[in-house]
């Protein structure tokens, strides 16, 4: 079927089978291979994309609930080859180890502070609850978010 | 995942003809959280999938004629967030923000998590203790059910298979009324239950009983009435003694199954707990909401 | 003991066949809400007492679709009984693959419950 998609400010037109989810067409009809597959069923985020603004898992999304909207991906953060503050913030404190879930973390963290632009400590961890690391501990996470926050 | 013939449908009514057209192979869907993963296993294999994302006016959250009437494609966010649910059923926005992760929430509606008719979920549970209504359309046109006749077996409602749960209606509480949810999951924040309750109860002006509405999540093969626990409080004022026995009879009231979450035994013995804690949570609010 | 009709208690088999004098073929229909198994496959009888009315038998079926599917191992039995005669039914079932990864529990439950209408059917067919 035929589907119209802005993915990162860049319309697309594309011919989907119907039960392609929204993951695989970005990973693998758009190369957008950024977005991770965890662990196919939602509870990870490594899959976090924000889907008409708001943060969803691609990995059970058709990719059809696209059709009409806006996807932006971990792709998509930066813009004019500067860093999104997050991304930054994540480089500058420690925010990742081995990455697998960084796409996730920063996809989800935008959204925050997009939705909320200087969250306490109890709203970042509320938020980012659904993002898994096996890294860091997750306190690292937290620091870069409220460093990008107060840029 | 298995090919399916995809609808989008741009109207309720086109949405219900679509699976009327589809008998048995049609199977409706909106945020997909819950059905993606079961067809991604192969289990459910629909040979249409009518998607409802398209059709308008079933997402909204509006008070009217002393109740609060919430479209079946409102997501679980939706809900959480509603100033009109904050105000008037503060229980509900928590039972909504207690679910899953704001991923789901964000695209999960509640049209969709009561057909799905799955016990471990949380709304239900609230939805029941508040006596809400479920509305339903179909192509010969509307019916509604009490939430209690709703839920039939385990992934089982009363829908008929060319249905569709278009909202629900929620009467405002009476004066002197409170109520509590509580989700007792001893492992992760983003897990179902290991049982769930809500009590929801209306005192007398001299305290007493007036009415109690008692739900149970995750204990049986659907969201469950405490109807003997209900009848125990009707009538009765707050002591130790009938608290026990609210418990005792809860446990009663279950048939837990037995998995990663808990024995059966496990489940059984901490619905008496939850029941009591949460009577007593709402019996308290109940007294600071006297009329 | 006439396996095919035994193996027709259970509730939701169809299509019984025999493969040889010990082994037959026959499909499992299963549901679950919106979950719909064919759970096709061979049951085998590995002992019957001709004198007593006793047989165990292995079953094992698929569902090709969905990649899970069950093994059991079951026996039936009529022994004297106070007052007449009494049925025994034993299983031991094990669920494979996709189907046990995503709801042991309920398939467990579905399981129990087949097995009791089973039970029931089949006192129903022999009168006792």
């Amino acid at each position: 079927m035929k589907i119209s998609v802005t993915v990162n400010g860049s319309p697309r037109d594309l011919d989907v089978a119907p039960q392609r989810r929204l993951i695989d067409l970005l990973r693998y009809d758009l190369g957008l291979t950024g977005t991770k597959e965890g662990c196919s069923v939602g509870v990870c985020g490594a899959c976090t994309v924000l889907l008409n603004g708001k943060m969803v898992s691609s990995c059970l999304a058709l990719a059809g609930f696209a059709d009409g909207g806006e996807v932006t991906t971990v792709e998509g953060l930066a813009s004019d080859e500067r860093l999104h503050p997050v991304q930054q913030a994540f480089i500058d404190y420690g925010g990742f180890q081995c990455g697998i879930c960084t796409p996730g973390q920063v996809v989800a963290a935008r959204a925050l502070l997009d939705a909320v632009p200087s969250p306490t400590e109890e709203e970042i961890k509320e938020w980012m609850m659904g993002n898994l690391c096996r890294c860091t501990g997750y306190f690292k996470i937290i620091e870069s978010i409220q460093r990008a926050a107060a840029r | 995942m298995i090919a399916f013939d995809y609808r989008s449908p741009e109207s309720l009514a086109e949405a219900l003809a679509a699976l009327d057209e589809a008998g048995d192979e049609g199977k409706a869907i909106a945020g997909g959280t819950a059905l993606v993963i079961l067809m991604m296993q192969r289990l459910v294999r629909p040979g249409r999938l009518v998607s409802l994302r398209r059709v308008p006016g079933l997402d909204r959250i509006e008070p009217a004629d002393g109740e609060v009437r919430i479209g079946a494609l409102a997501t679980h966010r939706d809900v959480e967030t509603s100033p009109v649910i904050r105000e008037r059923f503060p229980v509900l926005a928590e039972t909504f923000r207690h679910v899953a992760t704001l991923r789901i929430r964000n695209i999960a509606t509640v049209g969709g998590s009561l057909a799905h008719a799955d016990p471990n979920q949380d709304p239900p549970v609230t939805l029941m203790a508040l006596g809400a209504r479920v509305r339903i359309a179909g192509p010969g046109g509307e019916r509604r059910l009490p939430l209690d006749e709703f839920f039939v077996e385990y992934y089982q409602t009363a829908l008929r298979q060319n249905e569709l749960v278009v909202g629900l209606e929620l009467p405002f509480p009476a004066p002197g009324s409170g109520s509590a949810f509580i989700k007792f999951l001893p492992r992760t924040a983003d897990d179902y239950a290991t049982v769930a309750v809500t009590a929801n109860l209306t005192l007398n002006p001299d305290g007493a009983c007036r009415e109690a509405r008692i739900a149970l999540g995750s204990v049986g093969p659907t969201t469950l009435r405490a109807r003997e626990v209900e009848a125990l409080l009707t009538g009765e004022r707050l002591t130790e003694p009938l608290l026990t026995a609210a418990g005792e009879a809860a446990r009663r009231a279950v048939d837990p199954i037995a998995d990663q979450r808990g024995s059966a035994e496990y489940k059984r013995e901490m619905t008496g707990v939850f029941v009591r804690r949460a009577i007593r949570s709402a019996w308290a609010r109940a007294r600071g909401a006297g009329a | 003991m006439d396996i095919p009709r035994v193996a027709g208690c259970i509730p939701g088999v169809e299509e019984i066949r025999p493969l040889d004098d010990s082994a037959y073929r026959g499909m499992l229909r299963v549901q679950v809400g919106p979950i719909r198994l064919a759970l096709a496959g061979t049951i085998t009888v590995e002992e019957q007492d001709r004198n007593a009315w006793r047989a165990s038998m292995r079953a094992e079926a698929s569902d090709r679709k969905a990649g899970g599917g069950v093994r059991a191992r079951m026996t039936v039995a009529l022994l004297p009984a106070e007052g007449g005669t009494e049925l025994v039914v034993e299983t031991d079932l094990s669920v494979l693959g996709k189907i046990g990864e995503f709801g042991q529990p309920i398939i467990r439950k579905k399981a129990d419950t087949t097995m009791q209408e089973f039970a029931a059917n089949l006192r129903a067919a022999l009168g006792v």
